[in-house]
């Protein structure tokens, strides 16, 4: 009855570890596409602690299976009669460890330890550098000014406020031409809402591809969440908060002239892998799982221009 | 020094069934009323789990029963009533089913038993313990009920969505959400209920563990479920302060006008606020001081057990007994100092969420030796398959997978794509589920019979055991999965996200799945209520084990022992040696043989 009940706990750890080897190759089962500056580094560190948490279940859970299945008590009670291990020959090399407890348990203690302290230790930059706000200059860099919007978080849509298409031109052209009044008036963005701003166009985040982008997250009513799963963002929006968030974009997902996402640059198709969601992912109410968004990367400037004049001359047609 | 007195059992007069089985004083009745209640809310979180996986299957299906309840939503969960489903799945069984389970029902009836004590030292606190979870089983009742509906906001219930209130004098309704008004009043009450219940309790149990064990009964004579049990009260004792100060504080918001948690500024529709100056991250920090910590009283009181029912069973003593009860102390120290991983991605500043991260790291330190000693006591084993000893087993091997997935969530650069997600809800319910609630089970079919004098089915037990435990790894282990891909909380439709779209197959295999482990463990209450008419009479020790409790009659008298028991041994003497009859030895046993799993600290 034992070994029915060791193979019982073997088999389904085995289906749980297959499942886990058989997901990244199921269409939708893994990690969406990584396209931003973060998602390189994000996904690497989880794929190392991956690989270390499966090494470990894989040790412990063969060796609960195996204890299992060799130490069940005979019909009577007894103790069971053990024939010789193979396992214990494979391990002669360690046998002075384990068979000393205090070692083994020195063993197990350090061991873990150091594994820890380095996954610890080694992820404190990538974390700087997604969140730190001194960290921000360094990583858009002096001369040059991101994309910015601001992004108001309401029950229930997502509202993003753009620069008008001059004012944006001027902040992307800034690496040229390094004019100080343009400096400015990008550092007054988030103060002020000058007349001329691209407002309110619910739903939708335009950005560029290769260029960094700023964004000023808020809330006037509850918690909500900016979630952008394609770009490894998620940041929370509070009421009484204005919060910084930055990404640079590595791939683009719209097309020239017509400005639907979903676009892929490779096989010129469309293609519902190229639609980039902008998901709530705090709970803000009934209407939560409703609050969804479509990320747009441009191409070119010149398309992302093209796209901005013609959204300004809608926002103004409705005003 | 302990000093247990001695004098026989109190010449009172007989007490009626009021006295004796209602409003008791003896620590075993409280456990057990505690245990009864625990088992009907663990229905009632049990069935609001699967409205929650039904609508999450079937999110734009007519739901066969409740097309009656929505008549005027087409037959159809509304988003709020899906959003008060899993807010109070969470509150029930967190509050009204892990934590009495643990520490209301074997707190109190393992505790005196274990330590040779006759009664709590405070019996008549120890009762109102228990009475004060009425009004709260009432009010979280009442709840669903309230104006508005039920408490929707999730059991974290963060402001402002569910402490915004009209200005005072206009009435409880929130301009925030319709179910944080009337409903979100009664949750808070409710807890505040819950948690004074367990304040008091905790008092008690240190008290008693420090005060009260019998002579011989070192501390390092003490089993593990009696150390878990000891550590785990003063984490209730210095964390439910906290909360309780929080939930005070959203009452206050959302009745008198203040403003602890809400900012100013506020708009909703038409409606705005121009008096604030609250903060909600406040909130967060305070409900976290102590959510934190609880989590740790939830799997602590398991671990004790399940390592003095796996010794039991291999007929092993304990591995590593001192890095046992180091690594409880450890866990709840570290417990204390890592509530902020909650919060990365919550607008506190990042530089603290590094602080946390390491502390949180390091947590899996002490929870890995645990598990590497439960393997220790297994090896070289003369394992027992019994109902008890299965799920303790369980719990060892799926409390690996709850540990190792908590590793990714403490990583905060893969907790911005993993938070909110169901990788969190997958890390959580194997904690939770498959580890404390299958410990529960293992200790529920482990002291029955001290309990109730008669055996539940070891059959049935088994069933319950293959199917749940098969059933539970496929309704958890592929919300990993979801996870990884984004899927987020809270969600009753997945279907509106290109990215969610796609898992919508994988929720339908869980929710299955989820239908089946429920209706797997009606086999278990069943079972459960049968035994206690009809289950086989057993003896003092139908186990072979070592604790004290074990050498009183099943069930334990009034006053527990007939005479004070003297303690010569620890608890872990199993284990066979040539030549001797016996494998194992009570702790009361002077004369046994050295050899037998003899005490080597």
């Amino acid at each position: 009855m034992g070994k029915f009940w060791s193979l019982l706990f073997g088999a389904t750890m085995a289906g749980c570890f297959g499942l886990f080897a058989v997901a990244p190759f199921v269409d939708g089962w893994w990690m969406p596409e990584g396209v931003s500056s973060h998602s390189d580094r994000i996904d690497f560190l989880f794929y190392a602690i991956l690989g270390i948490t499966g090494f470990f279940f894989v040790l412990t859970e063969a060796i609960l299976v195996g204890f299992l299945y060799r130490y069940g008590t005979t019909a009577d009670g007894t103790p069971p009669k053990l024939a010789p291990s193979k396992v214990a020959n494979l391990l002669k090399p360690i046998t002075k460890v384990l068979n000393d407890p205090h070692k083994i348990e020195l063993a197990w203690t350090i061991i873990p330890a150091a594994i820890l302290l380095l996954i610890a230790f080694s992820q404190v930059s990538i974390w700087a550098e997604v969140k730190y706000q001194s960290r921000y200059t360094d990583f858009v860099g002096k001369d040059t000014i991101p994309v910015v919007v601001e992004i108001s978080a309401r029950q229930f849509e997502w509202r993003v406020r753009y620069p008008s298409k001059s004012r944006m031109e001027s902040f992307l052209n800034y690496t040229e031409k390094k004019d100080p009044t343009v400096k400015k008036d990008f550092e007054s963005f988030a103060k002020l809402t000058k007349f001329d701003d691209v407002k309110n166009l619910p739903q939708a985040l335009h950005v560029l591809k290769g260029h960094s982008v700023l964004i000023h997250l808020g809330t006037q009513d509850v918690i909500h969440s900016l979630n952008l799963p394609h770009m490894r963002i998620k940041q929370d929006a509070l009421p009484g908060k204005i919060i910084p968030v930055w990404f640079i974009p590595t791939k683009s997902n719209t097309q020239k002239g017509t400005w639907i996402d979903g676009f892929n640059p490779d096989t010129k198709k469309f293609d519902d892998h190229h639609i980039w969601d902008i998901a709530c992912a705090e709970l803000c109410g009934w209407g939560h799982y409703r609050m969804v968004g479509r990320l747009f990367v441009h191409e070119t400037k010149e398309d992302f221009l093209a796209w901005l004049e013609h959204a300004e001359k809608d926002a103004n047609a409705k005003n | 020094m302990s000093v247990s007195h001695s004098h026989e059992a109190h010449a009172h007069p007989e007490l009626g069934f009021l006295r004796k089985y209602v409003f008791s004083t003896d620590h075993k009745i409280i456990g057990i009323q505690f245990l009864f209640s625990s088992v009907i809310f663990l229905l009632v979180g049990g069935a609001l789990a699967l409205l929650v996986r039904i609508q999450l299957a079937w999110p734009h299906a007519e739901i066969p029963i409740l097309r009656d309840w929505f008549p005027d939503n087409g037959g159809r969960m509304p988003e709020s009533f899906y959003n008060m489903a899993f807010s109070m799945h969470a509150s029930a069984m967190i509050f009204f089913v892990i934590i009495p389970f643990l520490t209301g029902a074997f707190g109190n009836f393992l505790i005196p038993l274990m330590i040779g004590a006759r009664d709590m030292a405070f019996p008549a606190l120890n009762m109102m313990s228990y009475w004060f979870m009425w009004p709260a089983f009432v009010l979280i009742m009442a709840s669903f009920f309230a104006e508005g509906g039920g408490p929707a906001s999730g059991w974290t219930a963060y402001p402002t969505l569910s402490s915004t209130a009209l200005p005072t004098g206009q009435g409880y309704q929130s301009p925030a959400a319709p179910n944080s008004g009337h409903g979100q009043i009664y949750w808070l009450c409710a807890l505040l209920c819950v948690g004074v219940s367990s304040m008091m309790g905790s008092v008690n149990y240190i008290t008693t563990i420090i005060n009260m064990r019998a002579p011989g009964m070192t501390l390092y004579r003490m089993p593990m479920s009696i150390w878990a049990m000891f550590i785990t009260a003063i984490l209730q004792a210095f964390a439910l302060p906290v909360l309780t100060v929080a939930l005070i504080m959203q009452l206050l918001d959302k009745t008198i006008g203040t403003n602890f948690f809400l900012p100013d500024g506020l708009i909703f529709g038409n409606w705005s606020t121009n008096v604030g100056s609250g903060q909600p991250l406040l909130w967060q920090h305070l409900f976290w001081f102590y959510s934190h910590p609880a989590v740790y009283i939830m799997i602590l009181p398991a671990m004790g057990m399940v390592s003095d029912i796996i010794s039991t069973f291999a007929r092993r003593p304990l591995f590593g007994y001192r890095a046992m009860i180091l690594s409880v102390a450890g866990i709840a120290g570290l417990g204390f100092i890592v509530w902020g991983h909650h919060m990365f991605q919550s607008g506190m500043d990042p530089r603290l969420g590094t602080a946390f991260m390491v502390a949180t790291v390091m947590i899996a330190l002490p929870s890995a030796v645990k598990v590497f000693n439960w393997l220790g006591t297994c090896y070289k084993g003369n394992i027992r398959f019994t109902s008890a000893m299965l799920f303790a087993l369980a719990f060892v091997s799926l409390f690996i997978i709850g540990g190792l997935s908590g590793i990714f969530m403490a990583a905060t650069p893969v907790d911005i794509a993993i938070h909110d997600t169901y990788f969190i809800v997958a890390h959580i319910h194997y904690v939770l589920f498959t580890s404390s609630l299958f410990g529960i089970f293992a200790a529920i079919y482990y002291w029955f019979p001290k309990m109730f004098g008669r055996m539940m089915s070891e059959f049935w037990g088994k069933v319950h055991f293959a199917i749940s435990f098969v059933a539970a790894n496929c309704v958890f282990f592929p919300m990993h999965i979801l996870g990884v891909a984004g899927q987020r909380r809270r969600i009753p439709d997945i279907t509106a996200t290109a990215f969610e779209r796609p898992l919508l197959g994988l929720n339908q295999f869980i929710t299955i799945s989820a239908l089946v482990l429920g209706t797997v463990q009606l086999i278990f209450v069943i079972n459960f209520f049968f035994s206690l008419f009809w289950g086989k009479v057993c003896g003092r020790n139908p186990w072979d084990s070592n604790t004290l409790e074990w050498t009183t009659t099943s069930p334990a008298p009034h006053g527990n022992f007939e005479t004070t028991p003297v303690v010569y041994r620890w608890p872990y003497d199993y284990g066979q040696v040539e030549g001797q009859a016996e494998d194992n030895a009570l702790q009361t046993d002077k004369t046994a043989p050295p050899g037998i799993g003899e005490q080597h600290h």
